[in-house]
């Protein structure tokens, strides 16, 4: 069990990233795929927060004498997933204005059936 | 010192300024661009020499690495960002009468934080800085595609975004995992570290990193978005995408495996992509019937050229890696810009439909011609010398592999030739039955494209006035324990 103790976060956030992997390849639905995107976003940003994380660590205030620096969890990774949050929300924005447009166009969102373009 | 920062500083502060500024008068935001590009260029320009004697570095806030964001200019990152610079400036004073109907605020401000993400990744020594500058430049182009609207605009552009979006998440996953082997983010510490990391770790985030970033720099099999995105949208971000995007996405992957990790042991697999990335470009451009998508088509075989000499990784192939690189952007600029007048005249997309275009647009189609001859590898131009050096470089190798794969490049070679003269045959020597008047492209298009034109031809009749730059980016993206010193000190 202390396998899964360690690791819980490492194994959450890898599942999360290969469940949208899994979406974004397998689904024909526009909106399902930009699902997929997210979940797979959500993935990576809970693996950049388990990469610093400390279990029952603190914040890493150095002014404060009674905080061990050795148990500070680490904050550049938090920085790292509050831009990456941030680029997501672009990311998910265009893309639902984009299917938007499309359903507009097409009257539906059926990947299968949007392939005018061809190589 | 202090100019570098400002080349990015300055274009994003415009960008910021330019919805306000469309408030008052649409007319004025056309020109920000092109003064945005225009100092890139100028500071670009004047830091060369500087670059060429000592790298110039910049400590953003004034945090000494491995803490804060260090800006890098070698060779390499003011080669390129002049480039980014040049062909902005090109194409924004182009799209001042080309992009004439639709959000043309959303457009110039878009184009603009295009360039910026571009300049910004060529120039960051920060691995995390890279991802960002890397996103506001794919969100930005994924809009551009779409500017018009039109069905395959957005279809495009929901494929370009869908497969760059997973491929970024990839590649932030490959930098988390950096991080979390390593301790840092400053790409030369990352550098100096990455020896004492367990070696298939390091294996795992250098493909997760090369795999974001090869999306953008559509390497073979990762560009399935490409020839829809570059033709279906407006032709001067078809010329941006073409002539920047992709070498810049090019460039990440090379940052990534020659200076970070040093990963020498994957060069041949990345020689075997980029020549497959060359046929498959090649032999798909030729089968083409409409000309922006040929162009796209030849886009993805250039990219595995210039891939293929830097991956050889002898100082002589990545010079002349780079060389087509300068002269990739220089011909498909032209060529882009040409063939969106003469698609604006003609109403259609089909090579056919541009017979006669000789004599109705003489100046655009003889611009084409000579951007097309230099692409090809005809002398005078800019794209003899390149593929030249390339040629002489990969033969210099030792082995017979080598041989075998220079003798598929120049197949390519010989494939390109043929459709871009098919195209030239369609302009010049094939007539129309009733002789349409002359229509030439308005002079405000005319210049721009003919300033590169003068450039393709200068650098054609002398190379040797490039190769002292060039050389000196080989020996940056060769000599690892020289970036890492210039910036840890």
């Amino acid at each position: 069990m202390s396998f899964l103790h360690n690791y819980i976060y490492y194994i959450g956030a890898a599942g999360l990233v290969l469940i949208g992997l899994l979406i974004i390849l397998a689904k024909h639905h526009l909106i399902k795929v930009i699902i997929g995107l997210s979940i797979l976003d959500t993935g990576v940003n809970l693996f950049l927060i388990a990469v610093g994380y400390i279990k029952d660590g603190t914040a890493p205030i150095f002014s404060r004498p009674d905080l061990d620096p050795g148990r500070m969890v680490d904050p550049v990774p938090q920085a790292l997933v509050l831009t990456s949050i941030v680029i997501g929300v672009a990311i998910l924005a265009l893309a639902l204005g984009l299917a938007v447009k499309l359903h507009r166009e097409f009257g539906h969102l059926d990947l299968r059936k949007i392939k005018e373009l061809k190589w | 010192m202090v100019g570098l920062p400002l080349l990015v500083a300055v274009p994003l502060g415009l960008a910021f300024c330019l919805p306000i500024l469309g408030l008052a008068s649409k007319r004025a935001v056309a020109y920000v661009p092109v003064l945005a590009s225009l100092f890139n260029l100028v500071v670009s320009i004047s830091l060369i020499p500087q670059a060429l004697e000592k790298p110039v570095v910049a400590y953003m806030g004034g945090f000494s690495p491995p803490f804060g964001i260090t800006l890098y200019a070698g060779p390499v990152g003011l080669f390129m960002s002049t480039l980014v610079a040049l062909a902005g400036l090109v194409v924004s004073v182009y799209a001042l009468v080309y992009i004439d109907k639709g959000p043309t605020v959303k457009y110039h401000t878009l184009f603009l934080l295009l360039l910026i993400g571009a300049t910004g990744m060529v120039l960051t020594g920060d691995i995390f800085n890279l991802f960002v500058f890397f996103e506001i430049l794919t969100i930005s182009s994924y809009a551009l595609v779409a500017y018009f609207g039109d069905r395959g605009g957005l279809e495009a552009a929901a494929k370009y975004l869908v497969l760059g979006a997973a491929g970024s998440g990839l590649m932030l996953l490959g930098i988390g995992l950096l991080y979390g082997l390593t301790g840092t983010l400053n790409m030369a510490d990352i550098a100096a570290r990455i020896g004492s990391v367990p070696p298939v770790s390091a294996f795992v985030s250098l493909a997760l990193i090369v795999v974001g970033l090869g999306i953008e720099g559509a390497v073979f099999p990762l560009n399935g978005w490409l020839p829809d995105a570059h033709s279906s949208a407006p032709s001067t971000i078809s010329a941006i995408l073409s002539g920047i995007a992709i070498e810049v996405g090019l460039y990440g992957v090379v940052r990534v495996v020659f200076t970070v990790f040093g990963a020498s042991n994957i060069l041949l697999f990345l020689v075997i992509l980029a020549v497959l990335t060359l046929l498959v470009g090649e032999i798909c451009a030729f089968a083409q019937k409409n000309i922006k998508r040929m162009l796209a088509y030849s886009s993805i075989g250039q990219i595995g050229l210039i891939l293929f000499a830097v991956a050889v990784a002898s100082s002589a192939s990545i010079a002349g890696g780079l060389f087509q690189l300068l002269s990739h952007t220089l011909s498909k600029v032209v060529l882009f810009l040409a063939a969106g007048y003469m698609i604006h005249r003609s109403g259609s997309t089909e090579i056919s439909s541009l017979e006669g275009m000789g004599s109705r647009m003489p100046l655009t189609s003889f611009a084409f011609a000579v951007a097309a001859f230099s692409l090809v590898g005809l002398p005078p131009f800019a794209g003899f010398p390149s593929k030249f050096l390339i040629v002489r470089a990969a033969v210099a190798e030792q082995g017979v592999i080598f041989l075998v794969l220079i003798g598929l490049v120049l197949f390519g070679t010989v494939i390109e030739g043929a459709y871009f003269f098919r195209v030239i045959q369609a302009l010049f020597f094939k007539k129309k039955e009733n002789k349409p008047e002359r229509h030439d492209a308005p002079a405000l298009a005319l210049v721009p494209i003919f300033l590169v034109v003068v450039i393709i031809v200068a650098i054609g009749v002398w190379p040797d006035a490039i190769t002292g730059l060039l050389d000196s980016a080989a020996s940056e993206l060769l000599e690892r324990a020289e970036y890492i010193r210039s910036v840890l000190g």
